[in-house]
């Protein structure tokens, strides 16, 4: 396998464990963002920690996300006190229809896969204007076409 | 909160993350409650019932994990 399938792999299992603890059973694109942010050593961790995103901090806008959309239809998070239900933890969650897309939008951000890089998975994460990334960035007041414009500057001079 | 209170998302963007929400939050409930009645002691078909749903579909969702964390399940009947 080489270095760029490797990271993908780690980002799919990394994501998938982000999943399982939000009790999802899909691993969506949300939860390879907060991959990304958790594995160091490549431009788009960096891309991200420079803005202060690191993977608690993306966590806390996905958490506010969550609360505002529910806030839309007049429900509180606070009225439930739900207890932490037990996990499998075998059972690995499979890539869901945003995982997978950010994925494709990854392949067709770069030349080829042997062009493929970490940053290039950042921008397929981030290029839309719809589903609960876009949503939970713009909540928390970053900019996320600036991000993006940083992200493809990078591949320009960082070879990962 | 009163029906008439409850606000109701202007922006279709709102809405439909509205909905994934709801269905988090639905999912969330549904893990915490079913782990809740079978520590409790209730029996798989009963959970069913009280979620609308075959026995088969709660025990295949469930079963696992309820296993892996050591809960004692009472045999299906």
């Amino acid at each position: 396998m080489s270095r760029i399938d490797h990271y993908i792999n780690d980002i799919i299992i990394r994501g998938g464990a982000e999943a399982q603890e939000e009790g999802s059973a899909t691993t969506e694109a949300h939860h390879l963002l907060l991959a990304i942010a958790a594995i160091e050593g490549t431009a788009a961790h960096r891309v991200l920690t420079a803005e202060d995103l690191g993977r608690q901090t993306i966590r806390e806008a996905l958490d506010r996300e969550f609360e505002h959309s529910l806030g839309a239809v007049g429900v509180s998070l606070a009225s439930f006190d739900l207890p932490r239900p037990s996990r499998d933890p075998k059972a690995l969650p499979k890539l869901g229809a945003s995982g997978r897309l950010a994925i494709e939008r990854a392949i067709a951000a770069c030349k080829g896969k042997k062009d493929m890089r970490p940053a290039h998975l950042l921008l397929g994460v981030l290029d839309t204007e719809i589903g609960t990334v876009p949503r939970a960035l713009a909540l928390s007041g970053v900019d996320r076409i600036a991000l993006m414009a940083r992200a493809r500057e990078t591949l320009t001079h960082e070879s990962w | 909160m009163p029906a008439e209170d409850v606000p109701v998302p202007k922006d279709p963007a709102d809405a439909l993350a509205a909905v994934v929400a709801l269905r988090r939050l639905a999912d969330q409930l549904e893990d915490a409650a079913v782990e809740q009645a079978m520590r409790a002691g209730w029996s798989w078909p009963d959970v069913a019932e009280a979620l609308g749903v075959t026995r088969q579909a709660v025990h295949k969702k469930h079963a696992k994990r309820l296993i892996a964390a050591g809960v004692v399940l009472r045999r299906r009947q």
